[in-house]
């Protein structure tokens, strides 16, 4: 019995590889033999994790992937505790549906990354894909609980119809909290456009360049303190570079959408 | 036993169990929190009239707070959960709520029972109100006329123990009082412990019920008063003309005694004859803090000075 689990990316993939099994809370359970058994899915056929990985290790609920991981889709998909960590980057779907424990990214991941993630915490080093921490395709809800931290940029549609939960990303892409219920959103950089849009509740913060819909009116500039708890939360848990000015700064709050409810906020930081 | 020629008396301070909280309060500047943290701690000595009692525990830097701001942790102690959880109420709403740039945090995050204060301040928001849950605890945003306070949804509440104390027997006022800052001083900061009295110091300590008036719950410690010397049968040696007391309320029985230690020692100087403590023969509270257990050289009895004895009382 070990207290890590490490699977080896034997060599590179020439396509994708369906990897849903790899999830922390589940190799508890499992010894080396039976983790290396798990199915895995490449393209259309079946085949088993241990054709592709490397295993090392089992009944340890730390797991380390490593190699060229780049198209291995829904890794952490429905995990509920533990602790995955990928040394790489990662394909589709990552931490999809999480409810519990800590993935750690220490390179980039694709598209849907932590969609509809329920619980726990996503960090990724590097920069995501469209639809990180939205709601699944048909979904009316996104995440409902959890904390997304990326560290570099992120496509559209960041947390789409997110009802909590925490995101926060060096940039976002268009799109940005659409139709967003409650949660928070925060850009460390710039945003495309129409962030909020369809928002009813939920709290965009901006700090860089942000366009502000037409359906968001200006309410005041001030000093909101949960923005302050927030960045300060972010840097001491995930050691997230944000500047004193930021965190403390003064922001222009705007109240929409009016075209919805209108309680939800886009926050953009004033520098001064 | 003496410590620097001040005579310990073999006896023990008696304290209760109680309930407390740890308010944390943040504001843009230590003066502000403290603004704050004075008012939530006003009319605040003793639960026999102020329903609750609260002092400020500690001034907080900016790294020790949740929001990275100058703050100040103020402990409010109970009988009852109950009565904490109005208490909380009453105070947080009138006077953290109210002041500049506050904000106000739990300082017991791990304490299972929780009061929910903060939910209940929501409604102040009249539906404005928004919550926010940042690292998994809930938070309420209230508008107000500066611009928003940020509250805590719920306060931890833990087992505490009240009224420890020992009382400082001096030949004159000058020196009591001199001793008592001493005592103060030494305990001041220490976690987990205050002093709700004036300045740490209770001049009126009391006893159960009166002789007189039967409606009193409390009346004058005759006893120890030195002006009633030859109408009431005396505690104090020849030669001591003022006494001041230490009441001590504490998280948990070894903060009590760790302070009581810092504090009868500083109190030990020129001036003071002796140092003795309030008890009820032990028998209504389940504390008890033994001076000379405390008092040892090595600091052995410190564990030791909340033991259970005789009178039935359970260890702290």
């Amino acid at each position: 019995m070990s207290d890590t689990v490490t699977l080896e990316l034997r060599t590179p993939l020439d396509g994708p590889l369906d990897a849903s099994e790899i999830a922390a809370d589940r190799f508890a359970a499992l010894d080396e033999r039976e983790i290396a058994a798990l199915r895995v899915w490449h393209g259309a056929r079946a085949a088993q994790l241990g054709e592709f990985f490397a295993v090392t290790g089992g009944r340890a609920a730390r797991v380390v992937v490593t190699g060229s991981t780049r198209h291995v889709d829904h890794l952490g998909e429905r995990m509920a505790g533990g602790d995955l960590i990928i040394e790489g980057d990662a394909g589709r779907g990552l931490a999809a549906r999480m409810s519990g424990g800590a993935v750690e990214v220490h390179g980039s991941v694709g598209d849907d990354a932590g969609a509809a993630l329920a619980g726990g915490s996503l960090r990724v080093h590097g920069s995501a894909g469209d639809r990180l921490g939205a709601a699944a395709a048909g979904a009316s809800k996104g995440m409902t609980g959890g904390e997304i931290v990326v560290t570099g940029a992120a496509g559209a549609e960041v947390a789409a119809r997110a009802r909590r939960g925490l995101v926060v990303c060096g940039s976002a892409g268009e799109r940005a909290a659409r139709s967003i219920i409650a949660g928070s959103v925060i850009v460390l950089g710039d945003m495309a456009g129409a962030p909020g849009v369809g928002g009813k509740r939920g709290t965009v913060v901006a700090v860089g360049v942000v366009e502000v819909p037409a359906t968001y009116n200006y309410a005041c500039t001030y000093r909101p303190p949960h923005v302050r708890l927030t960045m300060t939360y972010l840097r001491r848990r995930y050691g997230v570079a944000i500047d004193d000015r930021v965190a403390g700064g003064l922001y222009r709050r705007y109240c929409g959408d009016a075209d919805d409810v209108g309680k939800g906020e886009i926050l953009q930081w004033v520098a001064e | 036993m003496e410590v620097r020629g001040v005579a310990i008396v073999d006896t023990f301070a008696e304290a209760f169990t109680m309930r407390a909280a740890r308010v944390v309060i943040t504001a843009k500047n230590a003066r502000w929190a403290r603004e704050a943290a004075i008012k939530l701690t006003g009319f605040a000595t003793s639960v026999i009239a102020c329903k609750v009692e609260a002092a400020i525990e500690q001034e907080l830097g900016p790294e020790l707070t949740p929001d990275g701001r100058p703050g100040v942790s103020a402990l409010l102690f109970t009988m009852g959960a109950d009565d904490l959880a109005k208490r909380l109420v009453e105070r947080i709403g009138q006077t953290v709520l109210t002041c500049p740039t506050a904000n106000c945090f739990d300082g017991l995050p791990a304490a299972p029972t929780r009061l929910p204060a903060g939910r209940a301040l929501r409604v102040f928001g009249d539906k404005f109100q928004i919550s926010k849950v940042v690292g998994g605890d809930r938070y309420w945003r209230i508008p107000v006329m500066e611009g928003e306070c940020l509250l805590a949804e719920s306060f931890g509440l833990q087992k505490a123990v009240g009224g420890g104390n020992f009382l400082i027997l001096a030949e004159d006022a000058d020196s009591a009082l001199v001793a008592a800052e001493a005592a103060v001083e030494a305990i001041a900061g220490t976690p987990g412990v205050i002093l709700p009295f004036p300045g740490g110091i209770v001049r009126s300590g009391s006893k159960v019920g009166a002789r007189s008036y039967k409606s009193m719950i409390a009346s004058t410690n005759d006893a120890y008063c030195p002006t009633l010397r030859p109408l009431t049968a005396s505690e104090l040696p020849d030669g001591v003309n003022s006494v001041l007391e230490i009441v001590l309320d504490g998280l948990d029985a070894a903060s009590i005694s760790a302070a009581m230690r810092a504090g009868i020692s500083a109190a030990c100087r020129p001036g003071v004859r002796a140092i003795t403590a309030g008890n009820y023969g032990g028998k209504l509270g389940p504390h008890h803090f033994h001076l000379r257990a405390i008092m040892a050289p090595d600091g052995a009895g410190l564990t030791a000075a909340a033991r259970p004895d005789a009178a039935g009382g359970t260890a702290a």
